[in-house]
Parts: structure tokens; C-alpha cells; sequence
């Protein structure tokens, strides 16, 4: 490990096939990570969605820092910095709700929910060369939108986010807004809002790891057996179901294959399902009879969108680092537009049955990472094994990586990314003023 | 017949020992078959056909629920967490058929792995008569934290 006051070299942490435990547990790279990766590069804010109405806010983080995603009374989705202009306060202090203005209670500065500040009390106090208008609620320098899914960055400059995301990563997002046969969804059913005392990155590993499951959630898979005889062995060595490094830190568990010949999965099971026929149609009418075979056999994706969304099932999950051993994670269950009020609640009932801090399931990986970070204070051998499937892994035809279901492509891809953006620092001349203030810092050491 | 009072706060109260307990076959007894066992998410009042709950159990959810917890590996439970609850303010409300409606509040603490938590909240029982006792046939779980991170709910509440 680096001495605290030299750079830190994320090469030496970061191999191939091994990580050092020290980037789990460490504060000062928690603190270049927040900065490095959620405070410059593309983040996951929240969906479209959320707020369908004009004034609909909810009240997100990037990284570290409090933002209000607010639907104007212009219909336009904005990501306002949660900070009066005037000494700092925030302007928004509940979760969620609607509202044409966002008042400092501080001294009463008004903004309205485009962000422009509407009112300052007692104006004439200030000087000719105050204008209003230079001091309206300040947007999050970038923000970009792909199918509901909103993203912001607090670097003004970089790549777009189409470039961060990439074909293989849409084609993904396509799949889980699909499902709605009218290509939209609804995330007004709420949020399952869990925690654990453990890095954040080990949500993200373990949310894209087909090899724990039969373990860590044995208790549910035997439940699904025994109740409807159905043998789960997607998770298994001989599975189907691949692991997928779609580029950039996105990576997936895909089951596309093996859902072609296993009978419990949406596509299948929609003959016995309340409406599930009159569904299939509906599909079939927007997407095309090919189109919606391909949805329905996907039945939704299992993506990480580096650094912090995570789809599974019908959720949407956000990944909230707090501190270096402390992570918050949200939930956001997804109701599809255009389909029979029954197989909404078939959702959100599957949903509930295995998430959230009640489910018979994600409970438990919170205890694995509870019990992770503990033992990574035992620092003998202090390296974390990626290698599993690396002498198997291989190119699809499409370029990204794939192994088998329990290999370890998934986590390879995402500290790939990790490290990549650590090492630079970010983009552009973000990444060059970096490195001359490391090489000042060294110096002045 | 007129409700009794003392008889109802009994069962309360033993229902409470049994969840603080992990007496979970002796709990799961108590419930009727045709059961809702419901702790909403975010708000109180959520419709839970359009709102995620926390829990919202029938029978054969409610089961496996059971089943999971006396497994040895449903691992959030694991070591298990030590709870005691009071339970008070109990207002009763009488129905038809001898079904009465209970009102009540808790305050449950919970230890677990050093560390020490505070649930409380406001529960509605309705029990229907069976025998010389009462069979649970809906329970909604107010808690007053069901809009806040929670890291572990899996013991009985």
C-alpha cells in the first residue's frame, strides 16, 4: 500500500485475475473513487418515470452531492443542484412530491421548478450588477436521457453518454422497457430501501455473479422447488446462461439461451397467466411477431450499468456508496404501461417474495458483504481471486466477452473499468490537471 | 357474547413472545388460513396493487417464509437476532361474528452481531374465534421507519 501521501498506484491493486483487498476498505480511495468515478463520469440518477406530471421531484444523489430531478411545468426533465445560490442551504428537503417552486427557507429566495430563481426578498439590497437570472438553481453540468433511464455528470466536458453506454449496453435497457407493449414504464410503485455495512462495489460484483447463487439463496431456490416442482439450475456449471462483458463496466448475467428450453419463464408461463395471451398480442402488434419472441425469451435483462444501476427482474436498483464500508441501495420495483392490472401485481408480488429488507433473498447478500468486509481486516494474503472461467472466456459475434454462467467475466469487466477510470482520473483536461497536481503534491512532499 | 378484553390482550401478548422467540411453527399456528400478513412500504396507506410493500404475505408466501427461517441457512438470521418487544395501547374494536379488530403499538429492540436497533410501530390484528381462542386472519405493520434504509427485517415483526 502507498504511503498516504504518494498517489496511489491502481495498477498494483488491480490485476487481471486478482484484486488487492485494500480497495474495498481503504478511505482515501473511497474518497478518489467518489470523485474519480461518480463525481466526474456518467451516473445513474433516476427514471423518466418517476416524475410523469409537470413539478413530479424526487430528490437523488451523484456521488456525494444532493440533486433535485424535477419535471418542469415545460414538461422538461432537469437535474437541479440542491443548494441555494445565496448561502448554500438546500431548497428541497423531502424525498418526493410536486411542486411549481422550491423556496430557501433560509431567507426566502424562490426558484421555480425550471431552476429559475423567481424571487429575492428585499432585492434592493443588492446592487445594479445583481441579476436574477445569473443565479438560478445550477443544473448538473451534463445530463442525458436513454429510454427513461436518466444520467447526469458534474463534468462539463467528457464523453456523451452514448458513447459511455454503447450498442450492447442499449440493447440491454431496450430489453427491460420492452416488456411494456407500450415501450414505456411506470416507477410510481415505490421503493425497498436497504443497507449494509460493506463497500459498495461488492454490491455491484455480486449482482452480476452467476456463481453464488445456488449457495447464498439455497433457502429460496428449495422454496420454488418444492412449491411448483421446478428445477432452477440456471446458476450451475452446466448451465446455458452466460456471463457478458458488454464494455465499458457494463456487464450481465444473460439467460436468453437458457430460457429457449426452460419452462417456468415469462415466455412460457404465459399461456396460464391472467391475460398473458392477450399480452403476447399486444406485444406481437407493437414489436412484430420476431421482435416480441426475442423480448418475451429475454423476459426483461440482468445489467449493470457501471458504476451504479443495476437491473434485475422488473427492478431497477441504484447503488448508493456511503462511505468506504458503508452502502445504501434502493429498489424501485417497475410497473409496465399497457398491460392488465394483474400481471403488475404478479410483479410486484415475485418482487417483494425475494427483495427488500424482509425478501427471502437479498437479505442474504447483504450478510455476505457484511461478513466480506470483515474479513477482509485479516491481511495475510490480502488478494481477492477474479480468475474463475478466464481460460474459457471468449468473443461472441457481436465483440463483447462472454463465459460460461459462473465464470467471472462480469467482475473482470468491472474492475477493468474501475481501474481504468482510476488510473486517469477522469477524462479530458480533468485527467491532465490531475496529474500535474499529483506530480505538485508528490513534489512537495 | 361480549368481547373479552383480557382474553384478546393475552393473545397479543403471547403472539409477541412467540415472534421474540423465533417460536416460528408455535407462531405460525396462530394464523388463520386465509391470512394477509401485510407491512407496507414507504407510507402507511399505499394501495398494494400498484405500491411495493415490504411484506405482504398469503399463506403459501407466509409458509415459505416459516420453512426459510428454521432452515439454518437463511444466513440474515444467521446468528439469529435477540428481540424483545412491549406491546401497548391496545384499543379493541368488535365486529360481527365475535371478529374484533385490535389496535395496538410496539417498541421492539433487536441486537444482533454488537449491534443494537430500534423498531417500533403501530399493528392491526383482526382475529376471528376459533375454539377458545382466535385465529389471525389480517395483520398490517405500521412502522414508523418504512420509508428509511432497513438493513435486515427477516426476524418476525
Amino acid at each position: 500500500m502507498a504511503t498516504p501521501q504518494a498517489g496511489i498506484d491502481y495498477d498494483a491493486l488491480v490485476k487481471e485475475d486478482r484484486v488487492h483487498g485494500s480497495v474495498y476498505a481503504e478511505p482515501r480511495i473511497f474518497a478518489e473513487e467518489m470523485e474519480r468515478i461518480f463525481h466526474r463520469g456518467w451516473v445513474y440518477v433516476g427514471h423518466a418515470g418517476e416524475i410523469p406530471e409537470p413539478g413530479d421531484f424526487r430528490l437523488k444523489k451523484i456521488g456525494q452531492q444532493s440533486v433535485i430531478m424535477v419535471r418542469g411545468e415545460d414538461g422538461q426533465v432537469r437535474l437541479l443542484m440542491n443548494r441555494c445560490r445565496h448561502r448554500a442551504n438546500t431548497v428541497c428537503q423531502v424525498e418526493r412530491g410536486n411542486a411549481k417552486t422550491f423556496r430557501c427557507a433560509y431567507h426566502g429566495w424562490t426558484y421555480r421548478n425550471n431552476g429559475d430563481l423567481s424571487a429575492v426578498t428585499y432585492q434592493d439590497g443588492y446592487d445594479a450588477s445583481f441579476h436574477k437570472e445569473d443565479y438560478g438553481l445550477s443544473p448538473v453540468p451534463r445530463m442525458d436521457m436513454y429510454r427513461g433511464f436518466i444520467f447526469g455528470s458534474l463534468s462539463p466536458a467528457g464523453i456523451t453518454l452514448d458513447e459511455h453506454l454503447g450498442q450492447p449496453a442499449k440493447e440491454q435497457l431496450d430489453l427491460f422497457v420492452d416488456l411494456s407493449p407500450a415501450g414505456e414504464l411506470d416507477v410510481t410503485a415505490g421503493v425497498h430501501k436497504y443497507g449494509y455495512r460493506g463497500n459498495w462495489k461488492f454490491q455491484l460484483e455480486n449482482g452480476m455473479d452467476g456463481y453464488h447463487p445456488n449457495f447464498v439463496h439455497q433457502t429460496f431456490f428449495t422454496a420454488v422447488q418444492k412449491r411448483t416442482g421446478l428445477k432452477l439450475d440456471l446458476f450451475t456449471s452446466h448451465s446455458t446462461g452466460l456471463t457478458r462483458d458488454l464494455g465499458n463496466g457494463h456487464v450481465m448475467l444473460d439467460s436468453r439461451e437458457y430460457n429457449k428450453t426452460n419452462s417456468h419463464l415469462l415466455r412460457a408461463a404465459l399461456p396460464t397467466m391472467p391475460g398473458g395471451d392477450d399480452y403476447k398480442e399486444a406485444m406481437v402488434q407493437r414489436y412484430g411477431h420476431e421482435r416480441a419472441e426475442e423480448i418475451l425469451t429475454a423476459g426483461g435483462t440482468h445489467m449493470l450499468v457501471f458504476p451504479n444501476l443495476i437491473l434485475i427482474g422488473v427492478q431497477i436498483r441504484v447503488v448508493q456508496p456511503i462511505s468506504e464500508s458503508e452502502t445504501q441501495v434502493f429498489l424501485y420495483p417497475t410497473l409496465l404501461k399497457g398491460v392488465a392490472p394483474a400481471m403488475n401485481i404478479g410483479r410486484l408480488r415475485g418482487h417483494e417474495a425475494f427483495f427488500g429488507p424482509a425478501g427471502k433473498g437479498a437479505v442474504d447478500d447483504l450478510e455476505m458483504f457484511e461478513r466480506n468486509q470483515a474479513g477482509l481486516s485479516a491481511r495475510v494474503d490480502p488478494w481477492l481471486l477474479l480468475s474463475r472461467g478466464m481460460q474459457r472466456e471468449r468473443r461472441d459475434v457481436d465483440g463483447t466477452l462472454i463465459a460460461q454462467m459462473t465464470d467471472e467475466v462480469t467482475q473482470r469487466g468491472i474492475w477493468r473499468q474501475w481501474k481504468k477510470m482510476m488510473v486517469q482520473g477522469g477524462e479530458g483536461s480533468v485527467r491532465r490537471q490531475l496529474r500535474a497536481s499529483g506530480r505538485a503534491a508528490q513534489t512537495a512532499h | 357474547m361480549p368481547v373479552d378484553h383480557h382474553q384478546i390482550e393475552n393473545f397479543l401478548y403471547r403472539e409477541a413472545r412467540l415472534m421474540d422467540e423465533h417460536a416460528y411453527d408455535e407462531w405460525l399456528s396462530l394464523w388463520a388460513e386465509d391470512l394477509l400478513y401485510w407491512v407496507p412500504c414507504n407510507e402507511d396507506d399505499i394501495d398494494p396493487q400498484r405500491h411495493v410493500s415490504i411484506i405482504y404475505d398469503t399463506r403459501p408466501f407466509l409458509e415459505d417464509r416459516i420453512e426459510r427461517l428454521k432452515s439454518g441457512v437463511a444466513y440474515a438470521q444467521e446468528p439469529k437476532s435477540r428481540l424483545r418487544r412491549v406491546v401497548s395501547n391496545i384499543e379493541i374494536e368488535e365486529g360481527d361474528n365475535g371478529e374484533v379488530t385490535v389496535y395496538s403499538n410496539f417498541n421492539l429492540t433487536e441486537l444482533r452481531r454488537s449491534r443494537q436497533d430500534t423498531f417500533a410501530g403501530r399493528t392491526i390484528h383482526k382475529l376471528r374465534p376459533q375454539g377458545a381462542s382466535f385465529k389471525i386472519t389480517y395483520k398490517k405493520v405500521l412502522l414508523v421507519n418504512n420509508d428509511e434504509v432497513i438493513d435486515n427485517l427477516t426476524f418476525l415483526i
